[in-house]
């Protein structure tokens, strides 16, 4: 145990454990949404995640990004890349729902048909990225067999540096965009869904499905507004992730987007404050843990304390909703 | 002229037909009243036209089009909107955005501010309570919002169903009053289901008598007032 550690830097850990639980907030969105509307817990999140970072490294490696670029240049590989994160998210979380979630509930399928399905097609997009990833590293057309999987590095675009210097708190360049940006798209979608019409529907569906279509909402479109917004969410995320990591894998949704399910259910599924809420929350919970335990052991730490919350608050830190209170 | 129109309708759940092939018009400018016991099939008539059922018989035309497939929320765009059984209001949102729902598929901002103005002036208790959560107001202010509500979409047809159930004598009476003042100031028809015979048939031009999935009796409100079977059946005298 290093309590002195913990206490002589809180600051810094707090700072770190803030600007990790910024992505797992931005990925908990696209978990609460869905579930705030369908009752479903959309599994293949993970990997409307992943295609992101994909998407980003396949942008950045088709304009041939080096090392450091001049900031000019930096700014406008990072807009370029949020964008091409956010179509290629938000068209993968609109595929999905329309492929395979709308079919099934066409048919009324059980919420347990739905579940295996979700997990079905994470495993799919998981094992394609596989075949397909070092190709797409590489700027090859694209070979589907016998490849392995392995990590691949993207430039980096920011050369991290520390920014501000309270105390014996440092926060770095990499930290503050990557804060600020969380916050900043949260904000926006949580003026969408409170003080918009369309945001209003999305509220009227989740809290009466019925009513809400003899109120004229149609259900359909509200649905592909979640999925695509969630995926657009997790499109942020991924570049905020290449960004501060600089690399990426088939794999990568899996962990993280465990997380991100995790840091929802903390805030209180369902809720979109919540989930800002759970990330921040998990983020720092998983940074002080590493300190006092050693850092392999965070991941033992951030599920252990999800269960003892839910022990005391089933329903979440700030309780399940959409938007506001459901009665 | 008829604005509604039921061509024998049947509705089932599953393998139970609650409907067995029912007709029924509702002329322009009119109050219909349906009225029938628990489980006659109101409710199921009044989703069946409303979108939220499908029909497995019949056909629906409302305004000269068939609606027989169309869904739910293109129902309210054609102007037919209903106020649902058990009032069903949006408990997480204020009165006023509860409101603002009724004129979801309106763009007519000049147009909903006047309706809102209406509303607000036919229902004062929810002008004092507007920034209110709906889910805290009691079972007349929460009739009063889903009337409003319904309202809000400026329909050509308003669907109320049991618009009493479980409120106060005073209070039903209340909601009646404002029912007819609905129909007689603003001019819009209304086709009402309701379990308070009594107070619906004289408030009607016409009702129907719905029994287990068929209809039974027709006639003016102040006929099947004094129908000795009516009487019996739904009134409480014999």
């Amino acid at each position: 145990m290093h309590f002195d550690e913990l206490i002589g830097h809180l600051g810094q850990h707090t700072v770190d454990g803030l600007s990790k639980g910024a992505i797992y907030a931005l990925i908990a969105l696209g978990y609460t949404l869905v579930y705030g509307v369908l009752r479903l817990i959309n599994f293949a999140h993970s990997e409307v995640f992943m295609v992101g970072t994909f998407a980003v490294l396949g942008l950045w490696t088709a304009f041939g990004v080096k090392n450091n670029p001049p900031i000019g240049q930096a700014v406008l590989f990072l807009v370029l890349g949020l964008i091409a994160a956010a179509i290629a998210s938000g068209g993968t979380a609109l595929a999905i729902e329309r492929i395979a979630y709308r079919p099934l509930r066409r048919k009324n399928a059980p919420p347990l048909i739905f579940l295996i399905t979700a997990i079905g097609i994470s495993l799919v997009l998981v094992e394609v990225f596989g075949l397909l990833l070092p190709d797409v590293a590489g700027g090859a057309l694209p070979t589907l067999f016998g490849r392995a999987r392995q990590i691949v590095g993207m430039p980096t675009i920011i050369q991290q540096e520390t920014l501000l210097q309270i105390g014996n708190t440092a926060i770095t360049n990499i930290q503050l965009i990557v804060f600020v940006s969380a916050v900043v798209m949260m904000a926006l979608l949580d003026w969408f869904i409170n003080r918009t019409r369309y945001g209003r529907g999305v509220r009227a569906v989740a809290q009466n499905p019925e009513t809400a279509a003899l109120m004229g909402v149609n259900q359909e479109r509200v649905i592909m507004l979640i999925f695509m917004l969630g995926g657009i969410m997790a499109g942020a995320a991924a570049l905020l992730w290449s960004m501060r990591f600089g690399f990426t894998q088939n794999s990568i949704g899996f962990v993280l987007g465990l997380k991100a399910f995790t840091a929802a259910v903390l805030g209180g599924i369902g809720n979109l404050r919540g989930a800002l809420v759970g990330g921040l929350f998990l983020g720092i919970v998983e940074v002080y843990g590493a300190t006092l335990f050693a850092s392999n052991w965070e991941d033992v730490i951030a599920f252990v304390v999800l269960i003892v919350v839910l022990m005391f608050r089933p329903t979440g830190l700030l309780g399940e909703s959409l938007g506001r209170a459901r009665a | 002229m008829a604005l509604l129109e039921l061509d024998n309708v049947s509705v089932s759940y599953g393998r139970i037909e609650a409907l067995h092939g029912i007709s029924l018009t509702v002329n322009e400018g009119e109050v219909v009243a349906l009225i029938g016991a628990n489980g006659a099939g109101k409710t199921t008539t009044m989703r069946a036209i409303s979108g939220i059922r499908t029909l497995s018989q019949g056909r629906i035309s409302f305004n000269g089009e068939d609606i027989s497939r169309l869904r739910a929320d293109l129902r309210v765009v054609r102007g037919l909107c209903q106020s649902p059984e058990g009032r069903q209001i949006f408990p997480g949102m204020t009165v006023l955005e509860n409101l603002d729902m009724g004129a979801y598929t309106r763009r007519d901002s000049a147009g909903v501010a006047a309706d809102l103005d209406r509303v607000l002036t036919l229902f004062p208790r929810l002008a004092e309570r507007r920034k209110q959560a709906g889910g805290t107001l009691s079972g007349g202010e929460q009739q009063m919002l889903a009337v409003g509500r319904a309202l809000m979409s400026r329909p050509k047809l308003l669907l109320l169903d049991e618009p009493s159930m479980g409120l106060a004598p005073m209070v039903i009476r209340q909601i009646f009053d404002i029912i007819t003042e609905i129909n007689q100031q603003q001019g819009i028809t209304i086709l009402l289901v309701e379990q308070n015979a009594q107070q619906a048939l004289s408030r009607a031009h016409r009702g129907y008598v719905l029994e287990t999935g068929r209809i039974v009796k027709e006639g003016s409100g102040q006929d099947l007032l004094t129908d000795p079977a009516v009487k019996e059946a739904y009134l409480g005298v014999s």
